[in-house]
């Protein structure tokens, strides 16, 4: 019988663990917090977007669509020439493409896009997944603030727009 | 072949007699037995079409390319940024130490180096996707085998790990964190505090695994003897990883390889075992996920101050030229061959991935062993098939 002691060291692990809490949590009426950085969803601040496309061109599976005109605005001074701003018509991001990968965020140079770690955004028809400019302005909401960084770091910490 | 153990000489033998019996003997028919290419023990689709005598393996042929998503072509016309995201799609469970290579091979071509915090970072986060890649098989193993609890345990404890990756890269299985020169950004404050945390409660894990696992008499008694590889067939067949140093080969491109990245500032150990069986196999990547979490609170503990990215252009643009580079990832040795025609993206990469040299041992070691030790030996062997058809 030399076998039972192993047997009964790994039931012991067994027991033990049995007397542990749980570690699951029941989902859709508890949460587990997400993140700050985590890649949930795309948040465009419209404002910002001066219709570059760099975000379009850099996708790796090209699902960002954008469009814009070129309109006056009016001078920033008195008396200056009215100045000519790209204005956006559509930004969609087709999140049944989307990779997460965050390249189009990082391109930005404006800071118009962020990431918001909110996930709860799936759809039964997948073309609804196709998010024009208004839904992703909503998500701006959810973007939270940077997080500061680790001892020894030289990064700076940037704002958010709000 | 005199390197071969008692029993796979035995089994041998065994084999080519059965082989020979169905010809002549009693003019019985081998059954062919096709494994896969959906099945469990499989990890994904890979098929292995066994062709057995009664209860014995005569010949098996795993039959790759199921899930077979071409990445060497498509990382062609894509751009050096673009090509990391991809990458991380390969093998998935260990995602971050896939970017490692490939980045590396760019910055040799660009002649740039990231400065020594990135490169610390790295090494953290590379260790720690080998964590959460060898504890899923340390799990797994068992359930291969019958036992269903473990693979439980690792579930729970893999989640701390992922966790991590998640909170310093964005991603939980695909970070994309890697960059030419570097990394994308910073760790966030207390991850370091967080990091020691969880290191504790994987070795916690290990050491509940070598109770519940390996002191068990039925998972040593399938396991001990069962798909021997004698170091230099390994040799021979090209594995890697774990697999080889499993039999004994004391080889490791942590140690030995030239990499820039920091596993040469930390003490640590390169764990072998001489016996090449599956148990030996199991032994070695639980000590390694045990030395793994050890490398990290080392590596913290050191964590040079200073910046995270070197100068690089906005729009990357990789001179001509040609660079292997090969890292020793989760599974085995994972290398990228880039050969760069000066544009914004690749013009050919070769992904040397190690699960496909790992299974080429299939054939070989499957000769002679029973039906139930199949799925042991391959279970053994940890291949991701993700890995293998790339």
């Amino acid at each position: 019988m030399p076998q039972i002691p192993g047997l009964l060291k790994g039931l012991g692990v067994t027991f033990k663990t049995m007397l542990q809490p749980t570690v699951t949590v029941q989902y859709p009426h508890e949460k587990e917090d997400v993140a700050p950085r985590a890649r949930g969803v795309i948040a465009l601040k419209e404002d910002n977007c001066t219709v570059c496309m760099l975000c379009a061109r850099s996708c790796p599976d090209w699902c960002i669509y954008i469009e814009g005109h070129k309109t006056k605005a009016p001078p920033r001074r008195e008396g200056g020439k009215p100045r000519t701003v790209q204005l956006l018509d559509r930004f969609d991001i087709d999140y049944s493409l989307c990779m997460y990968c965050g390249i189009c965020v990082e391109v930005c140079p404006f800071d118009a896009l962020f990431w918001s770690p909110e996930y709860e955004y799936s759809e039964v028809r997948i073309a609804d997944l196709l998010h024009d400019k208004d839904k992703l302005g909503e998500w701006m909401e959810g973007v939270p603030d940077f997080e500061s960084y680790e001892a020894g770091s030289e990064q700076k910490v940037k704002k958010v727009p709000r | 072949m005199n390197t071969l153990t008692e029993r796979q000489k035995l089994a041998y033998i065994a084999g080519q007699a059965a082989e020979a019996r169905i010809n002549v003997e009693l003019e019985t028919e081998g059954m062919t037995l096709n494994i896969g290419p959906q099945h469990p023990a499989t990890h994904g689709t890979l098929r292995v079409v066994a062709k057995l005598d009664g209860e014995q393996v005569v010949s098996a042929n795993p039959v790759m390319g199921y899930m077979h998503r071409g990445y060497e072509k498509l990382t062609e016309v894509r751009t050096y940024p673009q090509v990391t995201t991809l990458v991380n799609r390969i093998d998935w469970l260990g995602s971050f130490a896939n970017e490692v290579p490939f980045i590396l091979a760019a910055e040799q071509l660009m002649e740039v180096e990231a400065p020594p915090r990135a490169q610390w970072i790295r090494t953290i986060l590379f260790e720690l996707s080998r964590i959460a890649n060898v504890a899923l098989f340390l799990g797994d193993m068992g359930v291969q085998l019958g036992a269903i609890t473990p693979v439980f345990y690792a579930f729970r404890d893999r989640e701390y790990v992922l966790n991590l990756i998640e909170s310093a890269t964005g991603g939980r299985f695909h970070p994309n964190f890697d960059r030419i020169g570097g990394i994308k950004d910073d760790l966030p404050k207390g991850w370091i505090e967080e990091t020691r945390g969880v290191m504790v409660k994987v070795r916690r894990f290990c050491d509940e695994l070598e109770e519940l696992i390996l002191g068990n008499p039925i998972f040593a008694a399938r396991t001990r003897g069962v798909g021997v590889i004698p170091g230099e067939t390994a040799l021979h067949y090209g594995l890697s990883g774990a697999n080889l140093r499993a039999s004994g080969v004391d080889w490791d491109l942590r140690r030995d390889g030239a990499s820039p990245l920091a596993w040469n500032q930390v003490d640590w150990k390169v764990w072998t075992h001489p016996d090449g069986d599956s148990f030996a196999r199991y032994w070695v990547r639980l000590q390694e996920t045990r030395e793994a979490s050890y490398i990290v609170e080392k590596l913290l503990d050191g964590l040079p101050s200073g910046p995270i990215m070197a100068k690089v252009p906005r729009i990357i643009k990789v001179p001509q030229g040609e660079a292997w580079v090969s890292t020793e990832n989760p599974l085995g040795e994972m290398g990228y061959y880039v050969v760069s025609k000066g544009d914004l993206g690749p013009f050919r990469v070769k992904i040397r991935s190690a699960s496909f040299n790992n299974i080429s041992i299939v054939p070989w070691v499957l000769k002679g062993v029973y039906v139930p030790d199949i799925i042991t030996i391959l279970a053994s062997l940890y291949f991701i098939l993700g890995d293998i058809d790339r």
